[in-house]
This record gives C-alpha cells, structure tokens and sequence, in this order.
C-alpha cells in the first residue's frame, strides 16, 4: 500500500510538470489518471483494510475513522483542482494542487507509520487473505501497473 | 494506545501560532539592536551586542520557530501527543519569550539580578516543553530516523539550555567558571546537537515529500543523529580534559559530520521532480548553501592560522549558519506549515459545507517570494556589515527589521484570511440551524 502512495506521488507530478509547461490537454489526461488512483486505492482501504481491521481491534472510532476522514477532505480537494484544471486556471490548479500534495503527503505519513504497521501487527494472519484482494482493487483498470 | 486512539486531534491553531508570529519579533529586535549598537557590535564575538544578538536570533527566533513546529509535528511524524497542547504551548511560550528579553536585557545591562530571572525562565520553560514532549514520545518507539532524531534533538535541547543557565548563573554570581570554553561547548551543543539534529529529523520527512526529492540515502538517516550527538559529545568530553590534540580533531569530527547533512540534503534537493522552485525551496537551498560555506570556511581558518586570528571570522561564522543557514530554512518552512494549518483547521471548521481557501490563497507565493527577497538582502548586508562594520551596520540593520516585519505581516495575514473565514463559517452554520 505504502508502494501504491508512490506510485500516485509520480501521476501527481507528471501533472504539475505538464501544467508547468502549458501541456493543458496532457494535464487534464494525466490528472484522471491520478485521480482515478487515488479514488482506487481510498476504496481499497475503506472496503477491504479499514473493515478487517476494525473487526479484529473492536476500534470502530479510532484511527481508521479518521483516516475515511482525511479521505473525504482529499476527495474535495481533488475534485476542485480538477475544476480549476478544466476552466484553465492555472493559478487555482496550483493553490489546490499544493494543498493536495501536503494534505495527500501527511496523510500517507500517518497511515504509513501509525496505521499501517498496526495493520501488519494485528492482520498478520490474514495476509494471505487480504492482500490479493487490495493488490486488485488498488490496480483494477491497469493490470500491468 | 491513548497516543494512537487520538490520532488527528491536531492542536489547536492557536499552539503553535502564538510561537511562529513570536519569532520574527525576535528578528525585528535584533535589527533595532543593530542600530542602537552601531558598528561596535562587530568590534568581537563577545561583546554585550554580539552576545545579545546572537541569543536574539537563537533563543529568541529559532527557539520559538522550532518549538512551535514540534507541537505541530510530532501528531503527524511520530503518533506522538502533547497532552493539553494548549497549556503546554501557553506556558512555555510566556516562560521562553520572558527568558529570552531577560536574557538579552541582561547581556547589555550586564545586571546580575537579570541573568538570574533569565535562566530561571528558560528553565522552566525548557523543562516544561522536554518533560511533556519526553512523555510524548517515551512509548513511540524510534522506528524511522526522524523519530530518532526527535529524541535526540530533545537530549541536546537539554545539553544546550542547561550549560546556558551554569553560564548565566555563573555570570550573575560571578562564579569561577571557565566561561569562554562553556561558552564554546554550549553553542556547539546549540547549534549542532539540537539545531542541525531537529532540522535532519524533520529534513528526512519534508524535503522528499513536499520537494518530490528521492529519500535520503539509507547510511545517513541511521547514522547522521548518533554521530553529531557522539562527535560532540567526545569533542566536549576531550576540551573539557584539556586533551588539545584530541579536542582539535574531533572539533574538525563535528564539523564535517554537519557539513555532511548539508551537502547530502543539496545533493537530493537538486534531483527535485517539482516543475519550478518555489519560495519554499529556495529558502531551504540558501540555507544549506550557506551552512555548507559555513562549515569549509570553519576549516580553512581551522588549517590557516593567519585567517583564524582575524576578530571578525566567528561573527561571519555566525552570521552564515544562523541568518543564512537557520532563519532561512526556517521561514521556508513557516511558509508551508501555516498556509497548510490555516487550511486544515478552515476545511474540519466547515465540515464539508464551505470549502476552505486554497494555501495560495491563504499566502500567495508572490508575497512570499517578495518577503524572500528582503530577508536575503538583509543576509548579505549583515555578511558584508562583518567586513565594512562602519558603512554596513546600519543599512543591515533596516534590513533586517524589513525583512522581519514582511514575515509578521505575511503570518498575520495569513491570520487574518483565518479570522474572516471563520466568520463566514459561523454565519453558514447560525443560517442552517
């Protein structure tokens, strides 16, 4: 999963880059894709990891509720920098861009040293299970990737 | 587990913002000192003005930046809450910033009765931020180097601000103290245990992530805290025996280490993936820039005697690795934190109804790139003040106060975006109920 943050760090950049370089038609493109992951790897975690890991805790109010919290607010996010990206504002793309990046990069950072390694603590046996599962949901439109 | 179970609740913005509009005020007075001081200042490292501008800019705006991003960061980087944030922030900020005038009150009244009230404050306040910071952290356990480096930062905050007040005890009582070398042992502890291991700790984190950098490379993030806190703790331990020959080279061990983390952290900077250098940026390249100079001219003089001598080479020093190096990365950084917290505490405030602006526009980058090009300005004027004190001195003064007042100008107008949006919320809300 930790993995799959990075992959959305490269999209979120190709974007910027193409942005930068008046690349409207390249940055609209690119941004779906990175869209599309982000969107792809929320679910995984809010249908697959967040569930198991809640069941096996009992903590239903911790941190996975926060974490579908943040989710919410990327989401918002993300949807507007698209609108600012479609409407050719370059100047709005780059305000929500950069908030995204830091709201996206703190909210990696939680997950990947708090909520992650619990996971691993308390889902250890269920790896064989879960892990497919996630690995599917997080690259379903992209096999290959 | 209390750690975990509450995970988000991020301090208010009041905790760490009361500290990062401090700090420039601290920056403001150092300029109005300049002036008042005039070109005597510059006369020696250790006359009542140096001294006071030193702890100025220490004590005062790198004290108060630093710790006030800590009560910020550490929720996000370690798991780790402050309990009752607020009260903490409140008491540490009131007992640091009253330490810090009488501190500097103290060195240019030269009145015993001051340094006592001084190190009683920063005590406090010292004790006060490291014992709930400690239990903060105490049950994380260091599993990535920036958790390491947090802790450590903490031991040499400790180091540093404990010899700093047997240093001020001893100047109020007039104790028989060694007190130039405890003053050289207390600004490297300052300068290398706590300032340049806090900054790594946090520099693992920010610079990969907000500058799309690759990481650190993996030797530095295990070794870079252990060996700064190690290298100057045997200098310390060699200088205080009177081993010369030892104390020289490992005073040369510290340098390079430090010198190190600034040239790997340039290397990395410049592998940057982000389409354009913002202020942000910028500022951090300055500061490692100016930092790594720092550090090979600390050599130079080390290896020619000839340049050591002259009177003016520790105030460059100081002038490089504090407002070139420190204050630098250190308002590039301001520059994401409160945008960023302006945001987030706007956009949980309005629960979804009312989007909160943009960072860009709670800051826009121009004016940051406008305050950047003042405080630059003012770097080089006090560099080129240590050579031409008489002609300089004044204009790096002004300076320095412009610079200053932008930064608190920008924060608070930052602020202020805050305020009216609040307001704006509060009116949705009355208006749905």
């Amino acid at each position: 999963m930790a993995g799959d943050h990075r992959r959305c760090d490269d999209l979120f950049v190709a974007v910027e880059k193409a942005v930068a370089e008046g690349a409207w038609v390249r940055a609209v493109t690119g941004f779906s894709q990175f869209r599309d992951s982000m969107l792809r790897h929320f679910a995984a975690e809010e249908s697959l990891l967040f569930p198991a890991f809640e069941e096996r805790t009992g903590m239903y109010m911790g941190p996975t509720q926060v974490m579908r919290g943040e989710h919410v607010q990327l989401r918002q996010l993300i949807a507007s920098a698209e609108e600012a990206l479609r409407a050719g504002d370059a100047e709005a793309y780059s305000g929500d861009a950069e908030t995204l990046l830091i709201m996206m990069q703190q909210h990696n950072m939680k997950e990947e040293n708090v909520l992650y390694p619990m996971c691993d603590q308390h889902l250890d046996d269920q790896g064989a299970v879960l892990l497919p599962g996630l690995r599917d949901a997080v690259h379903d439109l992209e096999p290959a990737g | 587990m209390q750690a975990l179970l509450s995970f988000d609740q991020a301090p208010p913005f009041a905790a760490p913002f009361r500290f990062f509009v401090t700090a420039p005020v601290f920056a403001i007075l150092a300029g109005v000192l300049l002036l008042s001081s005039g070109p005597e200042l510059f006369a020696s490292r250790w006359t009542p003005g140096a001294l006071a501008l030193t702890h100025l800019l220490t004590a005062g705006f790198m004290m108060q930046a630093m710790l006030g991003a800590m009560v910020q960061i550490l929720p996000v980087v370690a798991g780790a809450h402050v309990v009752r944030p607020l009260r903490v922030a409140t008491i540490v900020h009131a007992a640091m910033t009253a330490g810090t005038l009488l501190l500097v009150a103290a060195f240019l009244s030269y009145t015993p009765l001051f340094f006592g009230l001084a190190a009683g404050c920063l005590g406090l306040g010292a004790t006060v931020y490291i014992g709930a910071t400690a239990h903060a952290l105490y049950r994380v356990p260091s599993t990535t180097p920036t958790i390491g480096g947090l802790k450590l930062a903490m031991l040499g905050l400790g180091v540093t601000v404990g010899l700093g007040l047997v240093l001020a005890i001893s100047l109020g009582g007039s104790f028989p103290m060694p007190l130039l070398q405890l003053a050289n042992i207390h600004l490297t502890w300052g300068v290398v245990a706590w300032g340049s291991v806090l900054l790594a700790a946090v520099a693992y984190v920010v610079v990969p992530m907000f500058q799309l950098t690759p990481a650190y490379p993996d030797w530095f993030g295990r070794a870079y805290s252990v060996a700064a806190l190690t290298s100057v703790a045997l200098w310390t331990a060699a200088d205080l025996a009177g081993w010369e020959l030892a104390s020289g080279l490992l005073s040369g061990l510290v340098v390079l280490v430090a010198a190190v983390f600034f040239y790997v952290t340039l290397k990395i900077q410049r592998k940057s993936k982000r389409a354009g250098f913002d202020a942000t940026q910028r500022y951090w390249r300055m500061a490692m820039f100016s930092a790594l100079a720092a550090s090979v001219l600390w050599l130079v003089a080390r290896s020619v005697p000839q340049i050591g001598e002259w009177h003016g080479w520790p105030l460059l020093l100081g002038v490089l690795l504090l407002v070139g190096g420190f204050m630098s990365v250190i308002v590039g950084m301001l520059y994401k934190i409160v945008p960023f917290l302006v945001w987030m505490h706007l956009q949980n405030l309005g629960r979804g109804r009312l989007m909160a602006p943009n960072m860009k526009k709670v800051l826009s980058e121009r004016q940051m790139v406008r305050q950047m090009t003042a405080h630059f300005a003012a770097f080089a004027l006090l560099v080129l003040a240590v050579f031409w004190p008489e002609w300089l001195v004044y204009p790096a003064g002004v300076a320095m106060i412009a610079a200053n007042t932008w930064l608190l100008y920008n924060l608070l107008s930052a602020a202020g975006v805050y305020r009216h949006h609040l307001k704006k919320i509060e009116a949705l809300l009355v208006a749905s109920t």
